[in-house]
């Protein structure tokens, strides 16, 4: 840095001879031309409008009028099926979180070793993530079925009274929530790159020095895996709570609304009543709410990441 | 004395082997069988879909179901759309993911930082917040009912793959820019010539991600398209294929949907070794 200092010092003539058009700070913004385009139009100014738009009537037409507060109030005091959105999709991501978290660790330790064919095992339980997700969703759409699908054929012919899956208000929440799991191979594949690069020795170490299998769970593989952890709680939560095709493709939102994922519900209201102010008010609300969360993940991260570099 | 330990340790490490290949088979067979099921019903002939008991090996194979499939799911047509739209994201998110990395990673522009915490922050906000003026803008255009939106945004390098981009450019040495630049190449040279061909594994592993991202894409589509049969992707017409007036026997739909995520699965095979090293360095990336 200093030696850079001296000499720009040394040759002031030839630094100021040198055209604007060769220097960093030129060349640095033609190659950032892409997000100087795409930031502001698909960022900056889509949440400033958006913003704008949440205390307007607007009807996606004509152009959007100030209202104050009125869809706020309508939203968190008149609404019903926002308040419901909100608790069913909260409900779901913060069930599903902690299980895909374990599920995946779990499944990852067990595929963490070199036996014969591990490669193909971890293609197979990597194979329901590869699968789109309207395949996916149209697939357990038939699993599911009421009267006909192999889940319910085959609780009859056990005895057993067949389960609502799709069809049941109680039920639905927990019929999506299998699906999720059964994507659970790409949890499980970061995990699995995260267990690798965990340096052999520490287990060397830990294993002269005597300590058990869960011990040395405990101590070493779950500490340095906590970025990937982490990383994994961030991104499960952030997706989570904006679930949207399962509501989409298989529900419609229902069965009374015990679906009725928040960002369907947004969804809803902008392109199937026109209501477009009030959406972009629902989607602020859920904006600050993944903010609130994320925040709170980030700051109380401190207490139990660890980073080797620092 | 030592011999009789020796294989009493053998004998405990092959119990622990064959316990993890039976757990690894149990845990498995909730991953494949829906699959399997899937392929099983679009084999079927009508009366077999539903027959009870159910069969598990279709009685009578019926490969008609397949070319059933392609006629009422348009596939041929909307192949080519969804595969039209992909690969012209592939190369857009490449050429523009490429350039503002390169500028992040080794430019000293003024600003630079908060370019960086700016695209970094905006991978927190959820889609849904900024599609009804992104969707506002696009009918402003006049680009409601083409596929513009589906492409042009790849073209604009997208948050997350810029991330990953800086950070695996700055793990490249800089001596080899320099070098480059005394032998008189131009800083687009250097971008193509030699950071590009150094950054292989990355280049396959956006162009898989994108391929994917593209291939499942359903929400854009919807809204965009939704309204011209003939431009949509065959994500929205799978998905809308049990929703028609008629309805779709069981069978041909399973066949279309098996139809529509092979491509994706072929490409995922080939490209393998590379997409899962992405993954550990994406991971990697992320964590640092």
């Amino acid at each position: 840095m200093s030696k850079e200092k001296s000499a720009k010092a040394a040759s002031p003539v030839k630094k100021q001879r040198k055209a604007w058009w060769h220097g960093e700070n030129f060349h640095g913004y033609i190659f950032m031309i892409p997000t100087l385009i795409g930031w502001p139009l698909f960022c900056a100014y889509p949440m400033i409008w958006s913003a704008y738009c949440a205390f307007c009537d607007w009807d996606g037409i004509n152009s959007p009028k100030w209202a104050g507060l009125k869809n706020f109030k309508y939203i968190l005091t008149i609404d019903p099926v926002f308040k419901k959105s909100l608790l069913i999709t909260l409900e779901y991501a913060l069930i599903n979180v902690p299980i895909m978290l374990i599920l995946g660790l779990a499944l990852a330790m067990l595929l963490n070793k070199t036996i014969r064919g591990i490669k193909i095992f971890r293609v197979l339980y990597y194979l329901p993530v590869i699968i789109p997700s309207v395949a996916t969703l149209v697939l357990w759409n038939f699993i599911f079925k009421q009267d006909t699908g192999i889940l319910n054929v085959m609780l009859r012919s056990a005895g057993l009274k067949p389960v609502g899956w799709l069809t049941d208000e109680k039920i639905v929440l927990l019929s999506l929530s299998i699906i999720r799991w059964w994507t659970v191979g790409g949890t499980m594949m970061i995990f699995l790159s995260g267990l690798q690069s965990v340096p052999g020795d520490l287990y060397e170490a830990a294993d002269l020095d005597g300590a058990g299998k869960w011990a040395q769970f405990r101590h070493i593989t779950i500490p340095m895996i906590t970025p990937i952890l982490f990383l994994q709680l961030i991104t499960g939560l952030i997706g989570g709570l904006q679930a949207f095709n399962e509501a989409s493709i298989m529900t419609g939102g229902g069965p009374n609304y015990g679906s009725h994922f928040i960002n369907y519900d947004i969804y809803q209201t902008a392109f199937g009543s026109s209501k477009y102010g009030r959406a972009c008010a629902e989607a602020w609300i859920l904006f600050i709410i993944i903010a609130i969360l994320t925040m709170i993940t980030f700051s109380k991260s401190e207490a139990y990441v660890y980073y080797e570099n620092e | 004395m030592k011999n009789e330990m020796r294989t009493g340790r053998k004998r405990r490490e092959i119990t622990a082997i064959v316990l993890r290949y039976v757990m690894i088979f149990v845990f498995m067979l909730p991953m494949i069988l829906p699959v399997l099921w899937m392929l099983s019903t679009a084999l079927k002939d009508n009366a077999g879909v539903f027959a009870t008991p159910p069969q598990f090996i279709p009685k009578v194979f019926q490969w008609g179901n397949f070319k059933e499939a392609v006629i009422q799911s348009k596939y041929l047509q909307r192949f080519g759309n969804t595969l039209f739209i992909a690969v012209l994201c592939i190369i857009g998110s490449i050429l523009s993911n490429f350039m503002v990395g390169y500028a992040l990673a080794r430019f000293k522009f003024k600003g630079r930082k908060m370019w960086f915490y700016l695209i970094i922050s905006s991978m927190m906000i959820p889609g849904m917040t900024t599609v009804m003026p992104v969707f506002r803008f696009w009918v402003a255009v006049g680009a409601y009912g083409t596929w513009l939106p589906l492409i042009l945004p790849a073209w604009l390098a997208g948050p997350f793959n810029t991330f990953l981009c800086k950070q695996f450019l700055s793990t490249i040495p800089r001596s080899y820019d320099e070098a480059a630049k005394i032998d008189g190449a131009t800083y687009f040279q250097i971008l193509s010539r030699i950071i590009m061909p150094l950054s292989k594994p990355l280049i396959a592993y956006m162009a898989v991600s994108t391929f994917q991202g593209s291939w499942n894409d359903y929400m854009n589509p919807l809204l965009y398209v939704i309204s011209k049969q003939d431009k949509w992707t065959l994500a929205l017409g799978i998905a809308r294929l049990g929703s028609g007036t008629f309805g779709i026997e069981w069978n041909v739909y399973m066949a279309a949907d098996i139809l529509y995520f092979l491509p994706i699965l072929v490409v995922f095979f080939i490209f393998q070794d590379y997409f899962m090293e992405g993954l550990g360095s994406m991971t990697a990336a992320g964590v640092k």
